[in-house]
């Protein structure tokens, strides 16, 4: 029977998927380390963030294709129901902070810009540019959610923002591995 | 849900037009996205998984169809065979035309993109970067110098003077900013020009690396407005090797003019090489998109063929099976007229057809059922009639008869119809001079009337015909009466006649010739010579005996002629059957035996008259049966029977004696018809007409191997039990 058969295709379609996100999790951006300290009476996230890029990402960089980071912060109060095992979760607070890496041929220089602010930095390395967008120093938490900090979790992670790709690589990207380098969310270290 | 939902979309004709418009707006909205400028472009994914989950669904509705235009194939569904041709036919259509479309675009879109690029255009890019990279190092030189002049003022100057030298040095210079800074990457002192700016620009890892291998550094920068800024960053000579290395570095504003010239330079070569770059992903998504677009339209295409055809085949299928009624004899049958094209007037033509032929029948039927009432009719009246009728054609074919013709032929003639008067002719041999009669009489052209008689198993049988020849020559009409009946009573009557004459002529002078012979033999006897004696008393004895025979003779004739009223009685036959038979016990050679019959079958006769009648045909068979030497064996039988509604008693009589001469059979019951030395003749004859007078009949009929029956059958007027 037909039904029966689009079901068994559409169980494979999701097997393969499956198999090619769990390969492509080998190679991703990683969390080196994320530390909450407080400040005053408020408090700050250090992070160190890796960013290897594969080298698709980096020829298409050097081909002058705009490539758009982004980092997700996520702040969660946790309420222990039962244990370790069953916790009640509420996001508090989430952000995002998106950054335009490009090259600029002329100078031979590496234009980080950062999309919210239009904060504008330059390297002449690519390596530069992407330790100075691994690298969050202070990064201020909202304090009116600072209240309980026994509760509280900070998760980040980042990833490229496909979908800012020009549009002819996007369908490619997106099926693509070596465009898949979105890091796991991690916990940072609450000092 | 889903089955319901494409069960709804497969019938009826909007769910068509509106995927078609779907389709349409689908195929228009990914050829825009396509497009980097559209604003559709942020959608392009979406439109791209709406494209081919369509693409999906189409392909499972499509798939779907197929395998059941296949089934109604297999299975030979009327107008399956033409839908399938059909659809070839348009599918065929849209597969060529759609493929040298899509491949004259495919190869169109190659050959488009690949000639926006040139190696010309890309060498002349590269140097013109190159250019305005020298340009821009002419300045860059100049400047580094600058600073490394600077940067050995600076060194000299004491540590609390900085601050104020480095904004002087600023202004000196024409530098946009001015900063000095440890090795380490820690700020010591700044000077900007620009007022909203108070931190400076950092300098990156990899500066500081190159600082910290004792080499300077000279760079340009695009700044927030993507204006060129130069930056320097040189080593303070350091005058001991304990303090901490420091380093100024410098910006410069780079010449307006040289800026926005660098910066259409350093556009167009950044775009055209990620144009470059992306060229396969570019061709791969046109490709993509026309493919899709191509698949929808093809996918669609073949889809609404299948409905078109099915829509168009539709009329013709019904068409079909209402013809395949027709001629299985169903003319009501009636299409909904549909549309006004050819196939719309072939319905309606089709429908007045029906019309037609559903009059036409029932004008046939009527007519065929006033023919047949006509037929009933005239069948009634033949068969009430109480002569025979046949009618023949020239041919000699039996066309119809009635009833009465087979019982007066004494043969069914039914299954001789429509069939050669020879037939009945060698099927029945009585008949062949019957037959003769008609194939002679009927080879003329006049009415004609015959009569003719027929050696029939009960006896001879006189029967006048009629002959009538059939308007236009078509046949003749025979009619028939058995007359053989009135002759009889003719001949009996006339018997009568001559029997009551001979009584009353002759038996007035026998008493007297009697009386007149014995009165000689007395007288005379005494006195002649004893020798005459004896002669004169033989003689006058014969005389008496044979004047006593004739008084036999003629009293037998006086009852025959006479014609007493019946002194009718309502009796029990068996009872009166054994009643006679007990006289007839005494002579032990004799066998008579009366089979037993449980209906008690009561009867109005004359109980002396019919016991004559017994009397006389025992007596018959008895002396029939001894004077052929053979032993008397008689069964006596009775039934009741029923005929044409009509009760009847029927007395048997078997004998196994000799039979009758077959020249007798006939005239059996008539006066004087004997074989016998000794009897009047009349002994039958009396049978005859006492029970015809009970108005029942009576024949005798020959058995095989010997023997004959005589048969009695008197009308019962009412059923006993």
């Amino acid at each position: 029977m037909p039904a029966s058969n689009t079901v068994k295709i559409f169980q494979q379609l999701v097997f393969w998927l499956l198999l090619i996100s769990s390969a492509a999790s080998a190679e991703t951006f990683s969390i080196e380390s994320a530390q909450v300290s407080p400040i005053g009476n408020g408090r700050v996230l250090n992070a160190k963030i890796e960013y290897p890029l594969t080298l698709r990402v980096r020829e298409a960089l050097s081909n002058g294709v705009p490539i758009t980071f982004y980092q997700q912060f996520k702040l969660i109060s946790s309420i222990p129901l039962l244990g370790k095992y069953w916790q009640w979760e509420e996001s508090l607070w989430t952000t995002e902070i998106r950054y335009k890496l490009r090259y600029h041929a002329l100078t031979e220089q590496y234009i980080l810009v950062a999309l919210d602010t239009r904060h504008h930095r330059s390297f002449s390395s690519l390596d530069a540019a992407l330790n100075a967008l691994g690298l969050i120093e202070n990064l201020s938490l909202p304090p009116e959610h600072l209240n309980k900090p026994e509760n509280l979790r900070l998760e980040l992670r980042s990833g490229l923002d496909l979908n800012a790709l020009p549009t002819p690589m996007r369908p490619g990207a997106l099926i693509s591995r070596k465009w898949q380098l979105t890091s796991p969310w991690a916990i940072a270290q609450w000092l | 849900m889903a089955i319901k939902l494409i069960h709804r979309m497969m019938s009826g004709g909007t769910p068509y037009y509106s995927l078609g418009i779907l389709l349409l707006a689908l195929s228009y909205l990914l050829s825009v996205a396509t497009q980097d400028t559209s604003a559709l472009n942020e959608l392009f994914m979406i439109i791209l998984g709406v494209s081919i989950i369509s693409l999906l669904l189409l392909m499972i509705l499509l798939a779907r169809n197929l395998i059941r235009l296949y089934r109604d194939v297999k299975a030979h569904k009327e107008g399956s065979r033409l839908t399938i041709r059909l659809v070839s036919l348009f599918a065929l259509l849209i597969l060529v035309s759609t493929s040298i479309v899509y491949s004259f675009s495919i190869h169109f879109l190659h050959r488009g993109i690949d000639s926006w690029f040139d190696v010309k255009v890309e060498e002349a890019l590269n140097n013109s970067l190159e250019l305005s990279r020298s340009a821009l190092n002419i300045r860059t030189r100049t400047l580094l110098r600058q600073t490394r002049m600077m940067s050995g003022l600076l060194s000299e100057l004491p540590e609390s003077d900085i601050n104020h030298n480095i904004r002087e040095l600023t202004q000196l210079s024409g530098a946009i900013e001015m900063s000095l800074w440890s090795i380490d990457g820690q700020l010591i002192a700044t000077s900007i020009e620009n007022p909203a700016l108070i931190i400076p620009m950092s300098p990156d890892v990899t500066i500081l690396n190159q600082l910290t291998a004792n080499k300077d550094y000279i760079g340009l920068d695009p700044d927030d407005n993507d204006k060129l800024q130069l930056r320097a960053a040189v080593r303070l000579p350091s005058k001991d090797s304990l303090q901490v290395g420091r380093f100024l570095q410098v910006v410069f504003a780079v010449d307006e003019h040289l800026s926005s010239l660098g910066h259409t330079v350093q556009n167009a070569y950044t775009e055209y090489k990620e144009l470059n770059y992306l060229r396969k992903p570019l061709i791969s998504i046109f490709t993509l998109t026309l493919s899709l677009i191509v698949l929808l339209t093809l996918l669609a295409s073949i889809w609404f063929a299948i409905w078109i055809s099915r829509r168009i085949v539709q009329p013709l299928q019904e068409l079909a099976s209402a013809t395949h009624a027709v001629a299985s004899g169903n003319f009501n049958t009636q299409l909904a007229a549909s549309g006004h094209d050819e196939i719309g007037f072939l319905v309606r033509s089709f429908n007045q057809m029906t019309q037609r032929l559903t009059q036409a029948r029932n004008a046939t039927q009527n007519s065929h059922r006033q023919l047949e009432r006509q037929t009933d009719y005239l069948t009634t009246v033949l068969g009430s009639l109480s002569s025979g009728v046949i009618t023949l054609d020239d041919n000699h074919i039996l066309q119809t008869t009635n009833l009465t013709s087979s019982k007066i032929l004494n043969i069914d003639l039914t299954p001789y119809l429509e069939k050669h008067l020879d037939l009945l002719n060698s099927a029945s041999p009585q008949l062949s001079s019957f037959s003769r009669l008609l194939i002679q009489q009927n080879s003329g052209d006049k009415e004609w009337q015959q009569q003719i008689e027929l050696q029939q198993k009960k006896g001879l049988q006189t029967l006048m015909c009629r002959g009538t020849p059939l308007p236009n020559n078509t046949g003749w009409v025979i009619v028939f009466d058995d007359v053989t009946t009135l002759l009889q009573a003719q001949r009996n009557a006339a018997w009568g006649e001559v029997a009551k004459r001979l009584a009353h002529e002759i038996k007035n002078p026998l008493t007297p010739i009697q009386l007149s012979a014995e009165r000689l033999q007395h007288k005379y006897s005494p006195i002649v010579p004893p020798d005459q004696a004896h002669t004169l008393n033989k003689l006058t004895n014969t005389i008496v005996k044979q004047v006593e025979a004739m008084k036999e003779m003629v009293n037998d004739f006086s009852d025959y002629a006479r014609n007493p009223g019946l002194q009718l009685q309502s009796i029990s036959i068996g009872s009166f059957l054994r009643e006679i038979l007990t006289l007839y016990q005494s002579n032990p050679n004799h066998s008579i035996t009366l089979s037993n019959n449980p209906d008690k079958i009561k009867v109005n006769i004359d109980s002396n008259r019919f016991r004559q009648v017994l009397h006389n045909l025992l007596k018959n068979s008895i002396e029939a049966s001894e004077d052929a030497g053979l032993n008397v064996d008689i069964i006596l039988g009775y039934h009741h029977l029923s005929l044409d509604k009509h009760h009847y008693l029927e007395i048997t009589l078997l004998d196994h004696g000799p039979g009758i001469p077959t020249d007798m059979v006939n005239t059996l019951f008539e006066p004087y018809a004997t074989n016998k030395v000794k009897g009047t003749g009349l002994g039958l004859a009396i049978v005859k007409k006492i029970i015809e007078e009970h108005h029942g009949q009576v024949w005798a009929e020959n058995k095989e191997p010997n023997g004959a029956c005589t048969i009695i059958r008197i009308p019962l007027e009412e059923t006993t039990d």
